[in-house]
């Protein structure tokens, strides 16, 4: 023990100085290490990660107005999707409807379906165009599948279509092919079947054969598709044919209404049997 | 003696602050003169080798503080001090005023030149090579200290060194 207290006195400058360089070295690597960086980030993180937790706990008080507030966000999201979607939609027929080579809809009015009651028996299209747009009584509604209906009432703004799955409608067809002709009629049941009378038995009329619109209807315009035969059964004088509608009607948004197409001349030459076609035209 | 310390070190304080707001400024080719060497050097011939590393080690802290280096700055002013120890005139000592003060003058370049080598290791700012740092700005420190040294010997300390 004495000696190593003589060796401390002895050898005391010495140890000083390897004292001394040694804290040096000590406070050098502690520079290094950025001793003062680490505390501040350590103590930054720690804080951070209180308040987190703060965050968090508090935030359950105020979880009903958030969800307040998230709801009122998603209605406000929801509307705008739908009209942006709506929107897409009734462009999309637009553009399919204009790009339709088979007629010129330069001519024809544009409008929307804005209402429809469909059932069995009774159905009835409403669309957005009416006098003003410059759409008539008995004007002829189709979009580029085929026919659609006859308009039978006008507003300012809006008017009633009849639609070809209707009772009362009738139109005149003519088979693509061969020309036998009967009178298109709906009897109820099946929205996409419809039935056609009058077609002799003698008739070369096929299945699947292409049905359209003739010259002799006094309101539509010739050639507009109706559908295609899918069953014919002969009976003593004309064949019961069923047509599968060329128009789905569960999809209907853009229509076009064809310009009216009632000749004077040829109703005064069908005399007495004008007004029959107006109140029931074929 | 104590109160001889306390005095030293509050010499020492003063000399740090002259050293780190007015002589650091004045330069030649990005060397200036360092006048806490040159009180350490002094220190070291007028006091003992364990007196005098642990004023060394004191002011490494001060300069350290005031420079932001703390540590470099301890080792290198430890070390400085230390070896200007070497330089020391013991009191029962019959060296003459001149003797001393070549001892002085020997202390403050060999103080100055570990200081500046130690510095100039660990610190370099302007992005010298060591070797050009050591000896070009070593040796120019060590020249001015010398200066500075012989001016404030022939001014002030000479007294001091003969008592």
């Amino acid at each position: 023990m004495r000696k190593f207290f003589t060796l401390f006195v002895e050898y005391g400058t010495l140890l000083l100085f390897v004292l001394y360089c040694s804290i040096a070295f000590l406070f050098i690597r502690l520079e290094q290490d950025d001793v003062q960086g680490t505390l501040h980030n350590g103590g930054l993180e720690f804080s951070a990660a209180i308040n987190e937790q703060l965050m968090q706990f508090s935030s359950l008080f105020t979880l009903k107005r958030e969800n307040e507030r998230l709801m009122r966000v998603n209605t406000d999201l929801l509307s705008r999707v739908l009209t942006l979607e709506t929107s897409a939609l009734d462009e999309r027929s637009r553009k399919k409807i204009l790009a339709d080579t088979t007629f010129n809809a330069s001519g024809f009015i544009m409008a929307r379906v804005v209402d429809r009651k469909f059932s069995d028996r009774e159905n009835m299209l409403v669309i957005d165009a009416g006098w003003r747009k410059g759409v008539k009584k008995d004007m002829t509604v189709l979009v580029p599948e085929g026919l659609v209906g006859r308009v039978t009432a006008v507003s300012e703004n809006y008017a009633r279509v009849m639609p070809v799955i209707h009772p009362d409608f009738k139109v005149i067809a003519v088979a693509d092919s061969c020309g036998s002709m009967g009178i298109l009629s709906w009897s109820g049941g099946r929205e996409f079947i419809a039935q056609i009378e009058h077609i002799p038995i003698s008739s070369r009329i096929k299945l699947n054969e292409r049905l359209v619109t003739s010259d002799f209807s006094t309101f539509s315009i010739r050639g507009i598709p109706v559908g295609r035969v899918v069953r014919m059964k002969p009976d003593n004088l004309f064949y019961d044919v069923d047509v599968r509608l060329a128009v789905d009607f569960s999809n209907l948004t853009l229509v076009l209404v064809a310009p009216l197409k009632i000749n004077q001349e040829k109703i005064s030459i069908m005399g007495d049997e004008t007004p029959t076609i107006n109140k029931k035209s074929h | 003696m104590t109160k001889k310390i306390y005095l030293s070190l509050l010499f020492l304080c003063i000399i740090s602050l002259v050293q780190k707001f007015s002589l650091s400024h004045i330069t030649l080719f990005d060397v200036s003169a360092d006048a806490v060497t040159i009180f350490l050097a002094f220190i070291a011939v007028t006091t003992n080798q364990k007196t005098n590393t642990s004023f060394g080690f004191a002011a490494g802290v001060l300069t350290g503080l005031l420079t932001g280096n703390v540590g470099l700055n301890m080792l290198a002013r430890t070390v400085g001090s230390f070896v200007a120890g070497y330089f020391n005139v013991p009191k029962e000592s019959h060296a003459t005023p001149k003797q001393k003060s070549r001892r002085f003058y020997a202390a403050v370049i060999v103080a100055g030149l570990c200081t500046n080598a130690i510095l100039s290791v660990g610190d370099n700012p302007l992005g010298f090579s060591p070797g050009y740092r050591i000896v070009v700005f070593g040796f120019l420190e060590s020249l001015f200290n010398l200066i500075l040294a012989i001016i404030l010997n022939w001014l002030f300390l000479r007294q001091s060194l003969a008592n």
